[in-house]
């Protein structure tokens, strides 16, 4: 399997009548599915080869037939978030330059509204299904398969263009690490414009699995009965979630994650407590984590089937290399993490500047770690957020992890501010939980307990929210 | 607790290996061994915190005391 449309044409010829995807009350075999995407991709492929079509869907069925009908016409599949900012959706739309731009009903309101000529703007449902193009295409390995735009927390967002080969070299590499196979039935509240929901989708194909899609994670109840409705096998959730779960679940949930063989989260480090519960709740199951980035998916495997272990992203994946570059450009077992291997993009969509990061290949992640002795990999935090304090370098995410092991903390930010003195100081912005009687004096007495000196915030604000991205990311920048 | 005790707390807080017997209302910053420029800072950080006030930069570095702490947070109370 060379490209992403062989999985479906795979899974087709092997289970024909096996259920590939269960969506609200839909269901889809493998052969429904494909015929869907045969007949949808005969319109997409009008436009020549390698044409952007933009896709702006929440999880559904329609989103997966479009979004295979756009590789199967051999497009590329441009994927917007749905609560992306219309300042965001027309900066993607201007550098992404789709050739047609497909929704639903529910946004269609917000691409008319996209000022841009020799664009097709299409509900999903008014597509001219009837229509036939000749021509047979095949994608090719190198061609792109996906463009997501990253988060942009710090930055303006980038667009990644993901290969037909960067993503057959991930999906294997999951379904090896994580023994997924054909016996599966996958349930999936992860969004598909993110990288994490889409590998997922990506691993039932290939292994002719069958795929329960939620729109979204919200509604534990729902989860726990999909889980024993579909007698389900794996689960993927973000870390806030397995949090949530923690704080809000019944026996009912606990229960329903125990029947899994597996729950996969990622990118970050979890507390250590989190691992251990999950580990107790799964029984028989692995709890696993995975490190990467939409420009190098799945660096690293995490399976917390050990003790001491629990706050790692894991071993680097088969086939992927990774070093840990110092200020000085000096490689060893601290500093930034640098990634090279066929998941990673060889550049970025239209930007030269960004292309900048990737160097023989390799990935200059801006993502701080250090490996233990065993080779594990642990994340410390951001290059770009280090703060300078007379000259100490201080690792914002290292004060944030301590004040959230304090009871009644939901989230928190540190950020660098000027200071007359010192040049800046921390300043510490918190999210307490709903019940939360934490008094800003405590944090700071904790702080002054567990940190060096100049660690210790000068500031502590308390917030009610913080400023997010279309992905969910804090915009850090902001609070500065 | 009144606000000597709690003045005091903050002190304890902000030096945790100082003992009770070593507390001094007039005790100056250069013989506490390990009052530098960041343990100020902790210092006026959990005076601020405590007592929901805002020390001005020229307070904060004045401070050499518990004592001239203690009269800067009630110049603000």
């Amino acid at each position: 399997m060379n490209v992403i449309t062989d999985f479906l044409q795979n899974s087709v010829n092997k289970y024909p009548d096996k259920i590939a995807l269960v969506s609200s009350n839909q269901k889809y075999t493998y052969k429904e599915l494909f015929e869907s995407v045969k007949s949808f991709s005969s319109y997409i492929a009008k436009f020549p080869k390698n044409s952007v079509v933009s896709l702006l869907f929440e999880n559904s069925a329609d989103f997966i037939i479009s979004y295979l009908a756009t590789l199967h016409a051999s497009c590329i599949a441009h994927i917007l978030p749905i609560i992306i900012s219309d300042e965001n959706l027309l900066k993607q739309i201007e550098s992404a330059e789709p050739k047609m731009i497909i929704t639903t009903k529910q946004f269609i309101k917000r691409i008319e509204k996209i000022e841009k000529k020799n664009i097709e703007k299409f509900d999903v449902n008014e597509i001219p299904i009837d229509y036939n193009s000749n021509e047979k295409r095949n994608p090719l390995p190198e061609n792109i398969s996906y463009l997501l735009y990253t988060s942009g927390t710090t930055t303006v967002p980038k667009g990644v263009p993901v290969t037909h080969q960067n993503c057959v070299f991930t999906t294997k590499n999951i379904t090896k690490i994580l023994n997924y196979n054909e016996t599966d039935v996958n349930i999936l509240p992860l969004p598909l414009y993110h990288s994490f929901g889409l590998g997922c989708f990506h691993t039932s194909l290939f292994t002719g699995a069958t795929l329960v899609l939620h729109k979204n994670a919200t509604n534990i109840s729902e989860l726990s009965c999909s889980i024993k409705n579909n007698s389900a096998s794996t689960l993927a959730l973000v870390p806030a979630s397995l949090t949530k779960i923690l704080h809000e679940s019944k026996d009912e949930m606990l229960n329903s994650l125990s029947r899994l063989r597996l729950l996969i989260t990622n990118t970050t480090s979890l507390q250590t407590n989190i691992v251990k519960e999950y580990r107790k709740i799964l029984k028989n199951g692995n709890f696993a984590t995975y490190y990467g980035l939409t420009e190098a998916s799945r660096s690293t495997f995490m399976i917390f089937d050990k003790d001491g272990k629990e706050n790692s992203v894991g071993l680097p994946s088969p086939g992927v290399e990774l070093k840990l570059v110092d200020s000085k450009n000096n490689s060893g077992d601290k500093g930034e993490i640098w990634i090279r291997g066929r998941n990673v993009i060889k550049k970025y969509w239209k930007n030269p500047e960004a292309d900048k990061n990737i160097v023989d290949g390799w990935l200059k992640t801006g993502d701080l770690g250090y490996r233990d002795s065993d080779g594990y990999l642990y994340l410390t935090g951001r290059v770009d957020n280090v703060i300078n304090i007379s000259g100490e370098k201080v690792i914002p995410e290292e004060i944030e992890r301590m004040v959230k092991s304090l009871s009644g903390i939901e989230e928190t930010i540190a950020v660098g501010i000027d200071h007359e003195i010192y040049g800046k100081v921390v300043k510490l912005f918190v999210k307490k939980t709903s019940d939360s009687k934490i008094k800003k004096s405590e944090i700071v007495t904790y702080c002054i307990k567990n940190l060096e000196r100049y660690k210790v915030p000068a500031i502590v604000e308390f917030v009610d929210e913080f400023p997010r991205t279309e992905y969910g990311k804090i915009k850090r920048f902001m609070l500065q | 607790m009144d606000l000597e005790q709690e003045v005091q707390k903050i002190f304890f807080e902000a030096f945790p290996t100082l003992k009770e017997s070593q507390f001094d209302w007039n005790k100056k910053q250069k013989d506490y061994e390990n009052w530098d420029s960041f343990a100020q800072l902790n210092l006026i950080t959990l005076a601020e915190s405590t007592f929901d006030i805002n020390l001005t930069l020229d307070e904060s570095i004045s401070i050499t005391s518990a004592k001239e702490l203690l009269d800067c947070i009630k110049s603000h109370l």
